[in-house]
């Protein structure tokens, strides 16, 4: 597993971008004390998720409002129509670890790392 | 500014007022939008009125439109509704709850903070700064439960204005604190459309002469108001209500639960407060009426007023109306001879303006600070 950062970087109900892993990755901390990543970038349009609004283990794109789960990296409702993939992270210490996914990323059209 | 003012006082008892033009010239209305409404702390909504994380709604000051909201920490932000990109209005709906501040035309989105947090295309320009292409942020400032903000760059000292403003009238700024304003709720609140310059609002409502004329129901409850001295002719002494009068209501009836930490020389009086340039300030012992102003043309005025009791009176579903009924009864009674004034200000009779009498004498600083602001 990889080291991706420190907890205490992470904010509560917020999401951090690392673009030190291709593509990049967002890590969330919820108000449950619970740490997830998935990939950043929306499937639909170029679009930050780790600028989206957290809730109840989702996030909603800020761009155009489709949300996916933090656990499964599933999408709920248009316009994107695939879901992004899920890491597994592992938490030690103060130090936040991650698997990334073995699955092709889901860019969306126009974007290549 | 072109209008002059008459220079020496009218003989005897009399004073002058502003000249018409004061009241009917755009220009005028203009230069008071920009040295005043944009230059101090405007009252603009109750904290209520957006209560959680992402409510917003939009305020007008000025010349500028704001959207002012709270954080997902429940601080109050406001911002300029100007999309940093081309300028659209970034809400078109006056009020609302929102997870982030999206422009409609190309997707520019900010967060409640104010930062920009996407727009297409946005992580292939890593050169564009979130927080300097953020919305632009007004100064904010939450006091007696109300929101007030300055869109100056550098706002004035909330000491030295609106704080001043309690002690002119009451004498300590401590004295309005008895009344643990920020602690009420608002029990009912009213919207006026008041077709008369803001001027003459304030100007009538810092004076009492008109009172025993055209408010029975106050000068009822209110027996000294007959002689035309207001409350704001004083400092600290309020006016008392009539020996028969339970209570600040429509009919004199007791009014609802008292304000329990009022101090004994607050109890069965009257105090109001004009806070330049858009708020008055009415203290009974049982609860606050508030109004705030948003002047929108030189003969047109906006006016929202609140009625503020004890949390637990509102929450019982206790029925104010008696309460709400006299000051409500009050406004119409004022805004309509406002509308009935301001007509008469464009006339030539008006050119040089009227007079003031001595129980109206008090209203000369409120023209001199109108002048020096807009000479400022």
């Amino acid at each position: 597993m990889l080291r991706i950062c420190s907890l205490s970087e992470l904010v509560e109900d917020e999401g951090v971008r690392f673009d030190t892993v291709t593509p990049p990755i967002a890590v969330f901390l919820t108000s449950a004390g619970e740490v997830y990543a998935i990939d950043d970038t929306c499937t639909h349009q170029d679009a930050s998720l780790a600028e989206g609004w957290v809730e109840d283990c989702r996030v909603e794109c800020p761009l155009h409002a489709s949300t996916f789960s933090l656990l499964t990296g599933d999408v709920d409702s248009p316009p994107a129509r695939r879901g992004v993939r899920a890491h597994r992270i592992e938490v030690v210490g103060d130090d936040v670890y991650v698997q990334l996914s073995a699955l092709a990323p889901n860019l969306p059209p126009g974007v290549e790392y | 500014m072109i209008i002059e003012q008459l220079d020496k006082p009218l003989p005897g008892s009399l004073m002058p007022t502003l000249a018409g033009g004061y009241y009917t010239d755009p220009n005028v209305f203009a230069a008071e939008q920009e040295r005043i409404f944009e230059e101090s702390w405007f009252c603009v909504l109750h904290g209520s009125d957006i209560e959680k994380p992402g409510d917003y709604k939009l305020v007008e000051v000025g010349r500028e439109q704001l959207i002012v909201s709270r954080n997902r920490k429940r601080e109050v932000r406001a911002f300029f509704n100007v999309c940093r990109h081309r300028g659209m209005r970034v809400c078109t709906e006056t009020e609302g709850s929102r997870r982030n501040f999206q422009c409609g035309y190309h997707a520019w989105t900010y967060d409640l903070d104010g930062k920009l947090i996407a727009a297409p295309n946005l992580t292939k320009m890593p050169d564009i700064d979130r927080d300097d292409y953020g919305l632009r942020k007004v100064h904010v400032r939450e006091w007696l439960g109300y929101v007030w903000v300055c869109v100056a760059e550098q706002p004035p000292s909330f000491e030295e204005t609106v704080l001043s403003e309690i002690v002119t009238r009451l004498g300590e700024v401590e004295s309005i604190d008895h009344y643990q304003i920020d602690t009420l709720k608002i029990g009912k609140r009213i919207c006026y459309e008041v077709e008369a310059n803001w001027k003459l609002i304030i100007e009538n409502f810092m004076e009492c002469y008109h009172c025993a004329t055209i408010h029975p129901e106050l000068t009822e409850v209110i027996p000294e108001f007959a002689q035309g001295w207001a409350a704001q002719t004083n400092t600290g002494l309020g006016a008392e209500f009539g020996e028969d009068i339970k209570g600040f209501t429509v009919d004199g009836s007791a009014g609802v639960g008292e304000l329990p930490l009022i101090a004994p020389n607050q109890d069965r009086r009257y105090f109001a407060i004009t806070i330049r340039p858009n708020v008055f300030i009415n203290l009974v012992p049982d609860h606050i009426i508030i109004h705030r102003m948003f002047p929108t043309s030189e003969s047109h005025t906006y006016v929202e007023c609140d009625w503020l009791f004890l949390p637990e009176v509102v929450d019982a579903g206790t029925d104010v109306s008696k309460s709400v009924e006299l000051f409500d009864r009050v406004n119409l009674q004022d805004f309509d001879a406002c509308e009935k004034t301001q007509p008469s200000m464009a006339s030539r009779i008006y050119r040089d303006g009227g007079a003031l009498v001595p129980a109206e004498h008090h209203i000369v600083p409120f023209h001199d600070w109108l002048k020096a602001e807009l000479n400022a």
